[in-house]
């Protein structure tokens, strides 16, 4: 080993930043897809094979009355979008847990950087890897004949939708992972986000669920995000088309449901520490 | 008491029904090296999780660097370095984007990161290895680098949790070299260790801990010096022990030893193993191996726990010599070495 060092460095140099800390765990979420694709796609693959598959196999879902689509791919993209962002939200707990295990979390909770930018880095870096399997995934189903109804609008709300299901998904893939610690948080993880998405309106509209799944499925607000999710893709006279009114109900979920989620990390992050 | 920059007071650390540290008060001075020696399961690593803020003790009060490890966990960890038992390093970052990361997580500005990253790097001998993935480094390089890291934002407090267990001879030296050389540019250091020779080497005080207490403190000479009498060791034939061991027991305390060794301290010193050897040979005892050896920091721990540490040249077979250390991490990390 070399001799000294010569950088003095004085305790008022040190400042910390939120923003700062977030941008280098966002950076090195990122260059942890880059070298590790294999990771990454998983969550890639798994909207377009979603959107392929049932659009082909739950096709003859559009001769329903008042179904609000005449293409089945125009239902089932934001489904498909949906599925990789949340995908993408558990991913992160998983990643989460990877840290955890292998002593890694240790390092950045040793650090005097802010316990909110240790939650916001990894959940923006989600938000970049959604917003590029959006992408995709929306060329795709341009490919397989999806039509916007409301043009541009018809993106910005699936893309929106997308960011705050990953942004939930992540939340709580996180919190549980600083809860359990270990691959226990996993299973939990997946299993309770995609029971609540599918006890939604993720496959079928409102109109034509029965019984407690029709109950469970109006209260559940992911409803609300697949309202605004395919707001732009539904028919124009369908009462789920744009407009504020649709919207509103599924950004204030994703408002809603990501504050709580946000708190629960940060209370479950606290908890590590006992 | 004030000004040591580690103080802790009655420290305790329960999991459950487990008291993996049961009150523990420790001082460490600026600019010691402080050894922190004991087996694995001692709780040495729990005792380091709660001095540097990753562990909430369950009662008890610690400063470090002058702060309070609860209240004031933040200021702490602005003033420590961390290097613990497993090399801690995300295998798919380079060398170097640990370093800008661990820089700005300690909120180095922008200007300084480069320089002082790359001033560590050739400290710690990786600037060649800089922009290579860390899953190719070897165990030394990787601790290198985790000493590197822990110094970025060059912390005043130094806490080395068995920084060469696992590591070659070669690579062991090069760290207690670097150690030596951090604590002579006044950094205090807190080293735990279950290498007795590490302790030796490195400490100027130690204290050994057992079953989550610490059974002995003080500097390594006076310890050894308490322990006085030299250490002679013998081996016999199994069915000989219980005669060995009434002829040995004339000649002072008997102490443990590896399997099949009989182990005692001569009161009246290494003079009388002329003697001891024509007491054995008259009680038909014969001696197959006989060795005396001076106070050692095996003889302290062994006068103190009633147990040798594996690994020590009077080990016994390996087997759980303390209490098991409730893992603080969620993960295995107490392979014998």
């Amino acid at each position: 080993m070399n001799t000294s060092t010569h950088t003095t460095i004085r305790e008022k140099d040190l400042h910390t930043t939120t923003m700062r800390s977030a941008r280098e765990l966002i950076k090195r979420s990122l260059i942890n897809t880059r070298r590790l694709p294999s990771a990454f796609f998983p969550t890639l693959a798994m909207p377009i094979f979603n959107m392929v598959s049932f659009s082909g196999t739950f096709f003859a879902l559009t001769k329903l009355p008042n179904f609000p689509t005449d293409r089945s791919v125009n239902w089932f993209m934001p489904l498909g979008l949906a599925m990789g962002s949340a995908f993408s939200g558990v991913g992160l707990g998983f990643s989460l847990i990877r840290d955890l295990e292998n002593g890694f979390y240790d390092r950045l909770r040793m650090s005097p950087t802010s316990r909110v930018s240790l939650i916001v880095g990894p959940v923006l870096a989600t938000w970049i890897r959604v917003t590029l399997v959006s992408l995709v995934v929306f060329i795709a189903g341009y490919l397989l004949g999806a039509r916007p109804t409301a043009g541009v609008l018809s993106y910005v709300c699936s893309l929106a939708a997308a960011l705050g299901i990953s942004t939930i998904g992540a939340g709580w893939g996180l919190g549980l992972g600083y809860r359990f610690q270990d691959m226990r948080g996993a299973a939990i993880m997946q299993l309770s986000i995609f029971l609540t998405m599918f006890m939604s309106t993720a496959q079928v509209p409102l109109n034509v669920m029965t019984g407690w799944l029709h109950t469970v499925a109006r209260l559940n607000p992911i409803t609300n995000i697949f309202r605004l999710s395919r707001s732009g893709w539904v028919n124009q006279t369908d009462p789920g088309y744009m407009s504020w009114s649709n919207a509103f109900g599924g950004l204030l979920a994703i408002g809603v449901l990501s504050i709580l989620s946000l708190i629960f990390d940060l209370q479950s992050l606290k908890k590590i520490d006992n | 008491m004030t000004n040591s920059p580690i103080i802790a007071e009655n420290l305790v650390r329960h999991f459950g029904d487990v008291q993996a540290v049961k009150g523990i008060n420790l001082e460490i001075k600026a600019g010691e090296v402080f050894g922190f020696l004991g087996p694995n399961g001692a709780g040495k690593s729990t005792a380091v999780r709660m001095l540097t803020t990753l562990l909430r003790p369950t009662s008890g009060t610690a400063r470090v660097a002058g702060y309070d490890v609860v209240k004031d966990a933040d200021r702490v960890r602005r003033s420590i370095g961390v290097a613990l038992q497993d090399a801690a390093i995300d295998p798919l970052m380079t060398g170097a984007e640990l370093l800008a990361l661990q820089a700005v997580l300690y909120g180095i500005p922008s200007a300084m990161m480069k320089k002082r990253s790359d001033e560590l790097l050739e400290r710690v001998g990786l600037t060649a290895a800089a922009s290579r993935r860390v899953s190719t480094y070897s165990g030394g390089m990787r601790r290198r680098l985790d000493l590197a890291l822990s110094l970025i934002h060059q912390p005043t407090v130094l806490f080395l949790d068995e920084p060469t267990t696992g590591l070659d001879p070669m690579s062991r030296l090069t760290l207690w070299e670097e150690v030596r050389r951090l604590n002579k540019e006044g950094t205090t250091v807190m080293l735990t260790t279950q290498y007795l020779e590490e302790a030796d080497q490195l400490a100027d005080r130690i204290a050994i801990i057992d079953h989550g207490k610490i059974v002995r403190e003080g500097r390594p000479v006076d310890l050894k010096a308490g322990v006085g009498a030299p250490t002679l060791i013998i081996k016999t034939h199994a069915d000989q022990e219980e005669r060995a061991k009434a002829v040995l027991e004339t000649f002072g305390d008997l102490r443990p030893g590896a399997e099949g060794a009989l182990g005692v301290g001569l009161r009246g010193g290494a003079a009388q193993v002329t003697e001891v050897v024509r007491k054995l040979d008259e009680s038909g005892v014969h001696v197959q191996h006989l060795e005396i050896n001076e106070p050692s920091l095996d003889d302290v721990f062994a006068e103190a726990t009633g147990y040798r540490l594996e690994g020590s040249d009077n080990a016994p077979p390996a087997g759980d010599n303390g209490v098991e250390e409730p893992d603080t991490k969620k993960k295995s990390r107490r392979g014998r070495k």
